[in-house]
């Protein structure tokens, strides 16, 4: 157990700049995501917090202790890697028993050695496959032998690199549930990467979003969710993606630029006249407005028409014109439309951020959103960023 | 479908032309093999003839390897197989303990200059032995290396090093680094990484390089002719002393120590073919 700084980390590739003056700091114990596109500097910032690539700026310190001069073998961290990294010629039970038989990661006898592969293969149901080789496995079952060679080991920092990545949706839900209880039971410090957003909320204690290998953003789930700082956050998480929207400030209201959206300014955002904005809307948020539908001044009601209605189990995702563009809107397949159909949809004003207008979404910062969330709603989890928020924390 | 039949092919022209044309690179290739097998089966009486009828004999191996073929000599044809195999060995043995480490480093780490230090190596193999035999056998006369095992192995060395280098440095880039990175994490060394991870999982390229190196110093034959004299004389040399110096020529006696001495790395190139192929591409099939 430790805490985790790093410190303006670049990281160059030639003329690539893979990381570009990253700065976290983790707290003891917590369960920290990196949520970000391939490419985004990821995987080379887990492996500059091992020591296996070295960092042109800045600094890495475990524990209080820089790093700059301690080599990987003495730092005391573990890591899954995306490629899973079974040593090919060893068993499955050679491979999680070789962390604990080098030395440096504690002394176990065989007995203890036994008894610890036995506790992580039984929580990772591989236990029938400790004989078996790596060529031998489904990459789902490598991918959680590779999990299963961290967490045999007791170690300062876990390092996990797209654990569940090679996993089929099914298992992936049920490893997800999995692994929130095993990093609850070793309570390790612990930095998960992955591009899965879902992964992300329901696993991080805090989450940092990476772009070009810059952090966006770092906060609680909630935080990430109901306050992206930029378009690009918010169009990471959720699929199907954030529906953005232009739009412009007139005569105190925002209007949709050529379509049917509109509502006053509100009171605590600052919007000059004229102004051109981007309305985010989820499509989870917005719903089809039905006689029983809920109403009131929260809600925001636009017409459009049904373009397409794609059924994907419980949910029909309906892409619906509304002016000049298409609004994707998740609806339960009990409350659908039919294709061609006129509709009136509908979506809380607290849950239609408005961000600036600009070139990329990473210029699209977000300025607030059409209400004020109310207190009751809003998360209880501490605002501030230089806090180590968390659940276990 | 009729044509998708396996085993079923349209007979062309084209095809057999190329049949034709096989057969006669085949028989052009073979024909030196076999005409060394003949006459190595020949008794010295019919050793000129051209016929192909006469009356096969074994003598001519017993003849080579006693007494009576080192009489005719002045070279104990048995040593000098036994020098062979010693010459050749040393010289793999030491290209392994320095090439190994050598090609791990080549593949592993790239910094300015690393790819012309590769090329340089390969030109040793490029660059013709008699350009540099007469310094060598100068300075070999000087130091006392002449004629002896160490000396060949020493030799030798420059011809299967590059070898080794080349083959096994393709064989740990095939290798993914993260295997010894994981190795790292498990609190190894990067030597206990590099020998308990990257080295069990190179060995049929290791395989392959010193079989490979053992028959490029067995082949070897400038390099013993000028730097040695009786002691630590190779077959490769040995079997050219049955052409006689001056005196009779015995073609017969030639082609069977010939035959003897082309014995160990056909055996050895058959045994490990299937890696041998391997090697021989230097890495240029990734698998």
């Amino acid at each position: 157990m430790a805490t985790v700084e790093i410190e303006n980390m670049t990281k160059r590739y030639g003329k690539i700049t893979a990381v570009d003056g990253m700065s976290l700091s983790l707290g003891d114990g917590e369960f920290f995501v990196v949520l970000g596109p391939s490419g985004a500097g990821k995987t080379t910032t887990l492996k500059s917090v091992a020591g296996l690539v070295d960092i042109d700026e800045g600094e890495v310190k475990i524990g209080g202790r820089t790093m700059t001069q301690i080599e990987p073998y003495q730092r005391n961290v573990g890591m899954a890697f995306e490629s899973y990294a079974l040593y090919p010629q060893k068993t499955v039970f050679e491979n999680l028993a070789s962390p604990l038989k080098s030395g440096r990661t504690g002394t176990y006898s065989t007995q203890d050695q036994k008894q610890r592969i036995d506790l992580v293969t039984t929580t990772l149901g591989i236990n029938p496959l400790l004989k078996r080789f790596p060529r031998e496995l489904s990459n789902g079952q490598r991918q959680r032998v590779a999990l299963g060679r961290v967490l045999v080991r007791e170690a300062d920092v876990y390092l996990l690199d797209e654990p569940l990545s090679h996993l089929d949706a099914k298992l992936r839900a049920a490893m997800r549930a999995e692994l929130k209880q095993l990093g609850e039971m070793s309570n390790t410090t612990s930095l998960y990467v992955t591009h899965d957003y879902q992964e992300a909320l329901s696993l991080g204690d805090r989450i940092a979003v990476l772009h070009h290998g810059t952090v966006v953003q770092v906060g609680t789930p909630e935080q990430i969710w109901q306050e992206p700082t930029n378009a690009f956050v918010a169009k990471e998480l959720g699929q199907p993606e954030i529906n953005l929207i232009d739009a412009e400030v007139v005569d105190g209201h925002v209007r949709q630029v050529n379509g049917g959206i509109e509502f006053p300014v509100p009171h605590d955002v600052d919007l000059a006249r004229g102004q051109r904005v981007r309305l985010g809307i989820r499509p989870s948020d917005l719903e089809l407005v039905t006689p029983d539908s809920r109403s009131g001044p929260e809600w925001l009601r636009v017409n459009g028409t049904v373009e397409l209605a794609e059924r994907l189990g419980r949910n029909v995702e309906l892409a619906v014109h509304v002016g000049a563009v298409e609004v994707i809107v998740l609806t339960s397949s009990e409350h659908t439309a039919h294709e061609g159909e006129t509709v009136e949809i509908q979506v809380r004003l607290r849950e239609v951020h408005i961000f600036e207008h600009g070139e990329d979404d990473d210029d699209c910062v977000r300025v607030g959103a059409a209400a004020p969330r109310e207190r009751a709603t809003a998360t209880p989890a501490p605002q501030s960023e230089g806090e180590h928020a968390g659940r276990r924390g | 479908m009729a044509e998708l039949m396996p085993g079923r092919k349209r007979v062309t022209s084209g095809a057999i032309a190329a049949d034709i044309l096989l057969v006669m690179w085949f028989v052009f290739s073979l024909f030196p093999i076999l005409w060394m097998v003949l006459l190595a089966l020949k008794s010295s009486a019919e050793q000129t003839s051209t016929y192909f009828a006469f009356t096969p004999t074994l003598e001519n191996f017993g003849t080579v390897v006693s007494q009576r073929g080192q009489d005719l000599t002045s070279v104990d044809f048995t040593s000098a197989i036994l020098n062979s195999i010693l010459n050749c060995a040393g010289a793999v043995i030491v290209s392994l303990v320095v090439g190994i480490p050598a090609a791990y480093a080549a593949g592993r780490w790239k910094y300015r200059g690393s790819e012309d230090l590769m090329f340089q190596m390969l030109s040793f193999r490029f660059a013709p032995e008699l350009m540099v035999i007469v310094p060598l056998f100068v300075i070999y006369n000087q130091v006392g290396l002449f004629d002896t095992t160490f000396g060949q192995i020493w030799v030798l060395q420059l011809v299967s090093m590059p070898l080794v280098v080349w083959i096994l440095r393709s064989y740990f880039q095939d290798l993914s680094p993260e295997l010894e990175q994981a190795a790292l994490l498990d609190g190894y060394t990067r030597k206990r990484a590099f020998v308990m991870v990257a080295l069990p999982l190179v060995r049929p390229g290791i395989a392959a390089a010193a079989l490979l190196a053992f028959i490029f110093a067995w082949n070897n034959y400038v390099f013993p002719l000028i730097l040695t004299d009786s002691a630590a004389t190779p077959v490769t040399v040995a079997v050219t002393k049955f052409l006689g110096g001056g005196g009779q020529a015995y073609y017969n006696l030639t082609a069977a120590a010939a035959l003897i001495g082309a014995l160990p790395p056909l055996i050895l190139a058959l045994t490990i073919q299937r890696y041998l192929v391997r090697g021989l591409s230097f890495g240029a099939v990734k698998a």
